[in-house]
């Protein structure tokens, strides 16, 4: 069967008024139903003709995910359903979250932020070029990582986390809502559960073929911020080929809690050089009762890469990484 | 007296279409009956198609045929390409195409149709193709001959000699030499020589060649994105095996070409002939996909040069080895240009030049905006800076020194330029940018970011003549500027028309401007490429006006007595000397021309004429007065453009990322016909080139051949984002004086002329380290900086 | 249902993948209606106790069926294949956790296992006992009477192994070695720590075929894994399984089941009493 590109093939479009209908429409569909959010993702995988559901679920109509409140706490409540313009400009996140506002605000182009949504930006699949082109690799239920061979084309690949499959996690905002330690709230037909960023994105060990805890039928409805550290530091960086639309090489997003000169607290994450972003556990219990100087992250920097191993070309990732991790401390502000 | 309008600022007139987005392209033409077409690609990057079982497709509903290559009136043969193959040499080759009442059915019909591929063997990399036993992109040879292809293979000790970082050079397929290089190496001061590497990317237009035909009462009509117009007809009746007389070709619009869709693409004859056989229109939308597959390429070097300077500069050698990466198709002579640039850029006292096209199983090149330019001042220009370092002198100073004045020579036969105002132009952007003060600012660290300063000059062939213009007054009173050239996007459709308006002395509101569809009448005009548009016709315009201020004078002077001698031209009127009522109004010359007939109406016209010109007049004849003239101005020499480019960039030198800080450029192209436009086109270019160095790329899978940067966001070419908001520009506005007008063309020099101002930076804020090689992305600069082993080999293609 | 899971390699060419998945539910289905069904349908009949005392003279009272190394060889090989099979499958079926390591290093133990036994089965082991030979072949048929209730078939008495378990042990070596042979191809897919990945060493069909083999193994040691389980604990086979821990049988098992002609124990009473410091 011949294959051909770039036409989206015909499906039926449900546009749900309600978070309570949209989980109801996706349990109907299971597998063969998808969501469309912002449809930045969506609509390549549709022109290929890779992804082909019978039934799409546009969210466009669901408002009640949509917009920014104060949440309970003291922090913030994001509907997954805002879009990156209005996150990244938000007064309330730029003031408080300003580490967030960064990250949303160097997604892709203006156009594309004022389409793509927070929820979209966080659950979007990998963009291994290997597994975009539809080939039957491990991530689309084959039996092979093409990335990872020798003659592999993997500059854009994993220097950690990998585990047969290679690909890394593209989002922006995924680090830095890991960095603030956000809490991703899943509905379903079954009920609303809740998980910590960290725990949110899911790697190939667990499950090769997706990128998050998100199964047929739930649906990413909210980011919850928790308060934000007192008088906390922070650093994002992206780096990448152009500034119009593209993926991080690497991408790093820190919170510093500083008292009396000394990091008290820590938390530092890295994404693109993994299949999901990399919560640097060891630099942040290296770094605690330190100064955030270049000397301490000098050291942090060389902990960060201590385990991560280089594909055939992307070992210019392992000192990208460890330079941005040191960036993270020595420049947060 | 109307204000003259070469050197102003005048919106073209298709603009407010464009912005209003009423400007119709190809693609946005319908036809009664209108179905679409679809194509079925090659999966593979060399294969022979064994058979094709399409039953299940044409029994599907809404499906109305499936067009094959053996159905094309022109098939492929020998090097020449064809718009569908049974034997694919690129993955992405269009096989065969389905037309169907809708896309949805005409794609869903490709995906039923069953096609079995003898797999053949494939190349990617020129220098595999080379080693003994490496596999071939072509059944016929491996290297692109005249006629046929040839093959050549080196010897495995070619290979071992040179290591992997170093070109091997075995037998070229093309040599030349001036003077005794060896003698002058032995001579030289210093002597630089690199391993030099440009890259092959893909057009990228932001219109892909989307193309819709019908057929009326034998006539083709076909509606196309084109760089050219008059000189495509003809291209579209070869591929429809018709007459041109038969075609009627319509491109009003074009969004953009960079050399890709000079006369017309090979994909137009999908749509004509498939609306032929099933007798409805048909169109064929090409997508972004597809447009990265047909769409053409520039041709890759891998390749080797070596410098010997005097101590004061000048270059005394020029060794140059070229092995191109030519697709798999036709004879891309980027390469043998590439040498003659070399040429036009330092005039080297000696100078030898070798070079191999390969043909490779990656989609065909075509001429891309400085072809061989482009890529050789790239590579070479930090060459040169690395010679300046050593000896001493001033990159500006060793450009100056090396630069061709009026004196210069052109390439192996070493032939004369019309004009070269080199030193000029690098001085006035030496003045724009600053140079003397910003290269103090070469190496400065602030914080993570090194400063770093480069300066790219790239000349480029800039104009031809011989061409026709054909002008209409008509009884309105308006001045009809027939232009058989294409609206690529440029504004050459109404710049070119100036010499007119300012011959008759007449106001640019009266001044109509009749394009983009050749039964609209169309003189011969020139092809949109290289660079020639400018130069050929605002000559042949000139010529036509001039001509027309003699018919008017004559038709005057037959009106209203006395000698033609006697009679100006000014304002839309004819009128005796010293006495402007005495005369009569364009309109009033119209109408006689009319009842006069013979020369004044097109009933005559001159012999020297093209015969498209003569039946574009004589389809003409009698609606006016109608001059039409062959450009027979003498010239002699090489007509080149240069542009200097200066680019000043911050590397960070924990990530490897290039900031551009401030670009400036300045031209020698002549007269300026349009600043706006001019400085629009040099700096577009100048990000295209810079793009090419910085972040495009295209990538392909070694293993099986397929390439992954088929979407913008892949390929990465730069955006708006990606180049400071300010570029500055100058020209040096000296006339070529070997034109009427003065005006050489712009189109390509940017591109060399940014992309090597962006490398030559690049290397400088890297202490001198030349890499010589695009693209140079932040991976391998940061792998350099760091020491850590390359992401790439130095000549390792499509990264 | 699918037998294969298919896709394009990239050059379109249809190429199989691997086993379909819906073959684990049918193994275990079939698995379960083997286990109903024989359990409905032969009689559970634990040993009569008759047997010949002069047979029974001079053989002590407790005989030896496997040596340590044999039973090492078996539980080493039962974990490392619950470990595979879990590791396989459960993550299928939507039981998931980070496998592969767990699977790969269960595979090596197995790999080591079967090396280990298949020394042992040629330097300290009969070979032949394993062999099926004609009268393995009568004792098959008059066993098959016997076990569908056939009132005249006297159930015959075998070797050391009875010809079921011989079944048994040839269908789980094609198995497992069918595992073991692409399990260890399989790696050549990923770097590891006993070479760099050669991916490529095959084409995309071969490979497919290869993963085929493996799933289609791994699928048929579920249904053997069931059926061995449900007869190990069938009472009538107890006696085995206890075998199968402590190492002897007592004589008059051995003389029940087993044809002292077929497999004597010539010093069955020292080996007994030896085995314990084997």
């Amino acid at each position: 069967m011949a294959v051909i590109r770039d036409m989206i093939p015909p499906f039926e479009l449900y546009q749900p008024a309600g978070v309570d209908d949209a989980v109801r429409l996706m349990d109907e569909h299971g597998s063969d139903g998808w969501v469309l959010a912002g449809g930045l993702d969506t609509f390549d995988w549709f022109k290929d003709r890779i992804k082909r559901p019978a039934a799409v679920i546009d969210l466009g109509g669901v408002d009640e995910i949509r917009g920014i409140t104060g949440a309970a706490d003291g922090g913030l409540d994001i509907g997954a359903m805002t879009s990156l313009t209005d996150v990244a400009e938000h007064a309330d996140v730029q003031g408080r979250y300003p580490l967030l506002a960064d990250a949303a605000g160097l997604v892709a182009t203006p156009q594309i932020r004022n389409q793509g949504t927070l929820g979209g930006n966080i659950v979007q699949d990998t963009r291994c070029w290997y597994y975009r082109s539809g080939w039957p690799c491990y991530r689309a239920g084959g039996n092979i990582c093409y990335a990872a061979t020798r003659r592999s084309m993997n500059r854009e690949h994993c220097i950690v986390g990998a585990d047969r499959c290679v690909a890394v996690n593209p989002s922006d905002t995924a680090p830095a809502l890991v960095a603030l330690d956000a809490e991703m709230v899943v509905v379903s037909t079954s009920g609303e559960r809740t998980y910590p960023a960290a725990d949110f994105f899911i790697g190939p060990d667990i499950d090769i073929e997706r990128m998050t805890v998100l199964e047929p039928g739930d649906l990413l409805t909210r980011v919850v911020l928790p308060a934000p550290w007192e008088g906390a530091r922070w650093y994002f960086e992206k780096i990448r080929d152009r500034k119009s639309w593209d993926f991080s090489l690497v991408s790093v997003a820190s919170t510093l809690s500083v008292q009396g000169g000394v990091i008290q607290d820590a938390r530092i994450v890295v994404n693109s050089i993994a299949p999901y972003p990399v919560r640097m556990g060891a630099v942040e219990a290296a770094i605690r009762g330190r100064e955030p100087s270049d000397e301490t992250g000098h050291m942090a920097g060389e902990i960060a890469v201590e385990d991560a191993r280089a594909l055939r070309h992307n070992d210019y990732k392992i000192a990208l990484t460890r330079n941005l991790v040191r960036r993270s401390i020595r420049d947060a502000a | 007296m109307a204000e003259n309008v070469i050197g102003t600022d005048i919106s073209p007139p298709d603009l407010r279409a464009k912005i209003t987005g009423r400007a119709r392209y190809a693609e946005d033409f319908r036809a009664e009956g209108m179905v679409f077409a679809k194509l079925l690609l090659s999966p593979m990057p060399h294969a022979r198609v064994r058979s094709v079982d399409t039953s299940r497709a044409e029994a599907m509903e809404g499906v109305l045929g499936i067009l094959r290559a053996s159905e094309l009136p022109l098939q492929e043969s020998g090097i020449g390409e064809a718009a569908l193959t049974d034997e694919p040499k690129y993955e992405g080759e269009p096989i065969l195409a389905v037309a169907a009442v809708d896309e949805t059915t005409a794609a869903a019909a490709v995906e039923a149709i069953r096609v079995d591929f003898e797999q053949l063997p494939f190349v990617l990399d020129p220098l595999e193709s080379l080693r003994e036993g490496g596999p071939d992109a072509r059944l016929d040879g491996n290297v692109g001959g005249r006629p046929e292809p040839l093959t050549i293979k080196w010897p495995d000790s070619v290979f071992d000699e040179a290591g992997p970082d170093r070109l091997p050079m075995g037998e070229p397929a093309a040599e030349w030499t001036i003077g005794d290089v060896d003698a002058a190496f032995a001579e030289a001061e210093v002597i630089v020589e690199e391993t030099i590497v440009h890259q092959s990317v893909t057009h990228h237009p932001m219109e892909p060649r989307s193309c819709m035909a019908y057929w009326q009462n034998g006539k083709l009509f076909l509606h196309g994105s084109t760089q050219s117009t008059e000189r495509t007809r003809g291209a579209v009746a070869g591929m429809a095996g018709v007459e041109p007389d038969d075609v009627v070709f319509i491109g009003e619009y074009c969004g953009g070409g960079f050399g890709s869709k000079i006369a017309g693409v090979p994909s137009m004859a999908i749509p004509a002939v498939m609306s032929r056989k099933i007798g409805r229109p048909v169109m064929l939308r090409i997508t972004r996909y597809e447009e990265n597959y047909i769409g053409r390429a520039r041709a890759g070097f891998q390749g080797w040069a070596k410098m010997g300077f005097r101590a004061d500069g000048r270059m005394t050698a020029l060794d140059l080895y070229l092995v191109q990466d030519g697709g798999p198709y036709g004879r891309a002579s980027d390469f043998s240009t590439a040498a003659t640039v070399a040429t036009a850029t330092y005039q080297p006292e000696n100078m030898r030049f070798r070079g191999v096209p390969v043909y490779t199983n990656t989609p065909p090149r075509s001429a891309q905006r400085a072809p061989g330019g482009a890529q050789i001042v790239a590579m070479l220009e930090p060459l040169v800076d690395k010679g300046a370092r050593e000896l001493g002198v001033d990159r500006l100073e060793i450009r100056k020194i090396n630069a061709p004045g009026h004196d210069g020579w052109l390439g192996q036969n070493q032939a004369p330029f019309t004009s070269a105002y080199v030193r000029e132009a690098l001085d006035l952007g030496g003045e724009l940018f600053n140079w003397d003060e910003k290269r103090q600012l070469s190496g400065q660290r602030n914080g993570t970011k090194v400063t770093g300063v480069g300066i790219g000059l790239s000349p480029f062939t800039a104009g031809s003549a011989g061409r026709d213009g054909l002008l209409v007054i008509r009884p309105d009173g308006k001045l009809h500027v027939h232009q058989g050239i294409g609206n690529l996007g440029t504004h050459s459709i109404s710049d070119t028309a100036r010499p007119a308006a300012d011959v008759l002395d007449l106001s640019w509101d009266d001044v109509v401007i009749v394009w983009g569809d050749t039964s609209k009448h169309l003189p011969f005009s020139t092809v949109q490429a290289g660079s020639q548009t400018t130069h050929a016709h605002t000559r042949a315009n000139h010529a036509a006006a001039t001509a027309m201020v003699g018919l008017l004078q004559e038709l005057a002077a037959g009106e209203l007595g006395g000698s033609p001698a006697d009679y100006r031209v000014a304002d839309g009127r004819v009128f005796r000397a010293g006495n402007r009522a005495a005369g009569l109004s364009f309109a009033q010359a119209a109408e006689r021309a009319m009842a006069r007939g013979g020369k004044f109406s097109g009933e005559v016209v001159p012999e020297d004429l093209n015969d498209a010109t003569k039946a574009a007049v004589a389809g003409l004849a009698g609606q006016g007065l109608i001059a039409a003239a062959r450009d027979n101005y003498p010239r002699e020499g090489a007509v080149f453009t240069w542009v200097a480019t200066f680019a000043q960039v911050e590397l960070d030198i924990e990530t490897g990322e290039v900031e551009i800080v401030d670009l400036a450029s300045s031209t020698d192209c002549g007269t300026v016909m349009h600043p706006r436009s001019l400085a629009g086109q040099t700096n577009g270019g100048v990000f295209q080139g810079i793009g090419m160095a910085k972040s495009q790329r295209w990538v392909f899978d070694p293993k099986w051949g397929i390439p992954f940067t088929k979407r913008f966001y892949t390929a990465r070419p730069p955006g708006i984002l990606d180049v400071p908001r300010s570029p500055r520009f100058a020209a040096v506005n000296l006339p070529d004086p070997h034109t009427p007008v003065g005006a050489k063309g712009i189109g390509e020099p940017p591109v060399g002329a940014g992309e090597a101002a962006y490398v030559c930076a690049v290397a400088d804020a890297m202490g001198g380290m030349c890499l010589c090689r695009t693209p140079l992305t932040s991976d391998m600069i940061l792998a350099e900086l760091e020491g850590r082993p390359r992401p790439y080999g130095l000549l390792d293609t499509h990264v | 249902m699918e037998f294969l899971r298919r896709a394009l390699n990239p050059w379109g060419e249809d190429v199989p993948i691997g086993v379909s998945w819906d073959l684990i539910w049918a193994a275990v289905i079939i698995g379960a209606v083997f286990v109903v069904v024989h359990a409905l349908m032969v009689p559970k009949k634990v040993g009569t106790g008759e047997v010949d005392p002069d047979e029974a003279e001079g053989l002590p009272e407790k005989l030896q069926r496997h040596k340590p190394g044999a039973r090492g060889f078996h539980w080493s090989m039962s974990a490392t294949m619950f470990a595979l099979l879990i590791t396989a499958f459960f993550p299928v079926i939507g039981i998931q956790f980070p496998w592969v390591t767990i699977h790969w290093i269960a595979g090596v133990l197995l790999i080591l296992t079967v090396i280990y036994h298949i020394y042992h089965v040629f330097a300290k082991q009969d070979f032949w006992t394993m062999w099926i030979d004609r009268r393995d072949i009568e004792e098959g048929k008059q066993g098959l009477k016997a076990a569908l209730g056939k009132a005249d078939a006297e159930r015959p008495r075998a070797g050391k192994y009875p010809v079921d378990q011989k079944m048994f042990h040839h269908v789980a070596m094609v198995a497992t070695l069918g595992a073991v042979v692409t399990g260890v191809l399989m790696m050549f897919r990923i770097d590891n720590f006993l070479w760099a990945e050669r991916t490529y060493m095959f084409s995309d069909a071969t490979w497919g075929w290869i993963y085929v083999i493996h799933g289609v193994c791994g699928i048929g040691l579920i249904f053997l894994v069931i059926a061995h389980v449900y007869f190990a604990i069938r009472p009538e086979k107890r006696w085995m399984t206890w075998s199968m821990i402590n190492g002897w049988i007592d004589r008059d098992r051995y003389l029940e089941n087993h044809d002292p002609a077929r497999w004597t124990v010539p010093e069955a009473g020292t080996q007994a009493a030896e085995a314990e410091g084997d």
